[in-house]
């Protein structure tokens, strides 16, 4: 079986004001099977940088990314129509309807003009914008501006999807109705390869994760392998200010502005309770989830 | 083969559509922008020269006019590439850079083809001139619509932001259309300025038009030559450093 996505040390260095920048510093990932591929990480951590030159817009310095078989780097027309794109922080012509953009997109894709109108009304369908279809972008609210782009891209028969943060600024209904769609595409065998910095939607999608930070590959698996790679399964919240130094005995503990957050055994919870004086303090314990898998990789909040 | 050139036509007819059939209708005050300045010429060489020089003016607007078209091309990419991040859609689509730029500058045509027909017909009401003169007049156009739509993409390629291809846009419009020998004669700058004119496309396209009208087909083909060459190293130049690639986005 050919591979959707095979990364391999990919480098690649910005020369900013004659200094040497490094956005990607040997990154390797795959997607081995048709999957959903979240890919995480901090802002500048190179996930654009990574979906440009994996989409054939940017030249990188070394490595190797093959989709489908297809090496990206030497021959890049050579996947050009099976990869399609939602890039990050991309608007609609103002002047043009939903309508339309899907409507050209796919005649630029070179659709004949009935079956680029059959998939418009698919797409329309698929991510209930069919209400605001005829009304101009430049009328539209921000995410509806990005439903439009969504659409566009997803509107291609390509293999693989690389979707650059393709549900920012999109409300919690939306967003599931582009999850939707993902999942739909995912169900007819496509890959998608979606950046994002919202966690649940990470954890609700993908079938693999890959935490990248300062260009480089922290960890991929699937959301279970990633939270077993924590040494505990519980996490209790606390306040910030609650003495550090009592909580260190019974796990991992992190910082940050509002909390001091112990990583635990579940088994130890009631004595960490009762022993650290926990018992007159607000605290909240949950298992381990996908935000802590990420703080414990790479360090400090997504967002920071 | 077919299906690709098929594809290309598509893709074609939706980028004029987008960037010119449809905003023409949506927005139309870029079409009274864009025929302002060269109208503007025309105005005062005909108030300077007493109506001596309204042919002269005609043709100056008249090529103003297509520069006008590539300047705004410069624009309209930059605006796809880094505001819409469009650019970036179409990158993955397997259609050539060249097939989007030239679909871009077709729409672009659609804005000022009211204007360069405005004044193609006062340099035909102004003076007797035959269908092969016409013929001239509009090749010298269309040749200087595709060299200045390549230039404009090879600028395009080389800006990272908005703001910065405003002046170079105003310098372009100048350098090309305001500077050069399109609305005086050649022979009215000395000598050793002649051959800095020589150096600016347009002044062939001049040249052309200007003997095109005034009948003078004896010294016709070294200019057309001259213009035609240069537009098809141009294209050939362009084609070669096409690529959606760049070092730097």
């Amino acid at each position: 079986m050919v591979v959707p996505l095979l990364v391999k040390d990919l480098r690649k260095d910005y020369l900013v004001k004659g200094k040497v920048t490094s956005a990607l510093r040997g990154l390797s990932l795959t997607a081995l099977r048709p999957m959903i591929l979240s890919i995480l990480g901090r802002n500048g951590s190179g996930k654009t940088t990574f979906v440009k030159i994996a989409t054939g817009q940017l030249i990188p310095g070394s490595g190797i990314v093959e989709i489908f078989g297809h090496n990206v780097i030497s021959s890049p027309a050579s996947v050009k129509g099976i990869v399609s794109l939602v890039p990050q922080e991309c608007r609609p012509w103002g002047h043009m309807t939903p309508w339309e953009h899907i409507y050209h997109y796919q005649r630029i894709l070179g659709n004949s003009r009935e079956g680029a109108k059959d998939r418009v009304q698919f797409i329309s369908e698929m991510l209930h914008i069919g209400s605001f279809m005829d009304t101009e972008a430049v009328n539209l609210s921000g995410g509806q501006r990005q439903l439009i782009v969504v659409g566009m891209s997803l509107s291609a028969e390509a293999d693989i999807y690389f979707l650059d943060e393709p549900t920012i600024g999109l409300d919690v209904i939306t967003r599931k109705n582009v999850w939707e769609g993902i999942r739909y595409f995912r169900k007819l065998g496509k890959t998608i390869v979606l950046t994002t910095h919202y966690l649940d939607e990470a954890s609700a999608l993908s079938d693999e994760i890959a935490v990248v930070s300062e260009g480089r590959l922290l960890a991929q698996g699937t959301l279970q392998q990633l939270q077993n790679m924590l040494d505990y399964n519980t996490r209790i919240r606390i306040p910030a200010g609650f003495a550090k130094g009592s909580l260190e005995p019974y796990g991992k503990v992190v910082s940050d502005s509002q909390y001091e957050i112990l990583y635990t055994d579940e088994k130890k919870v009631e004595e960490i309770i009762l022993s650290a004086g926990l018992l007159k303090t607000r605290i909240e314990i949950g298992p381990v989830g996908l935000d802590d898998v990420f703080i414990s990789l790479v360090g400090g909040g997504i967002e920071d | 083969m077919k299906t690709s050139i098929i594809r290309d036509i598509r893709a074609w007819q939706s980028f004029t559509m987008l960037n010119g059939l449809i905003p023409i209708f949506r927005r139309p005050l870029a079409l009274v922008a864009l025929l302002s300045t060269p109208l503007s010429f025309l105005f005062f060489v005909d108030i300077f020269s007493h109506g001596t020089q309204l042919l002269v003016g005609s043709i100056g607007g008249l090529i103003f006019t297509v520069i006008n078209a590539a300047t705004m091309l410069q624009s309209d990419l930059l605006f796809g590439k880094i505001d819409l991040k469009f650019q970036q859609m179409i990158a993955t689509t397997g259609i050539s850079p060249l097939v989007y730029v030239m679909g871009m500058a077709t729409g672009d045509i659609v804005f000022i083809l009211p204007g360069a027909i405005f004044f193609l017909a006062v340099i035909v009401y102004l003076t007797p001139v035959t269908i092969l003169d016409v013929a001239l007049i509009i090749f010298a156009a269309f040749l200087t619509w595709v060299f200045f739509s390549l230039f404009s993409y090879m600028i395009s390629r080389k800006v990272r932001e908005m703001r910065e291809i405003w002046p170079i846009s105003v310098i372009f419009g100048i350098v090309f259309a305001v500077i050069p020998p399109i609305y005086y004669s050649l022979s009215s700058i000395p000598p050793p300025v002649q051959y800095f004119a020589y150096l600016v496309p347009t002044t062939f396209a001049a040249l052309i038009i200007k003997d095109a009208v005034a009948n003078s087909l004896a010294s016709l083909p070294v200019p057309l030559l001259v213009y035609f060459v240069e537009t098809v190293l141009m294209v050939i130049f362009a084609t070669r450093i096409s690529d959606w690639r760049q070092q730097t986005i």
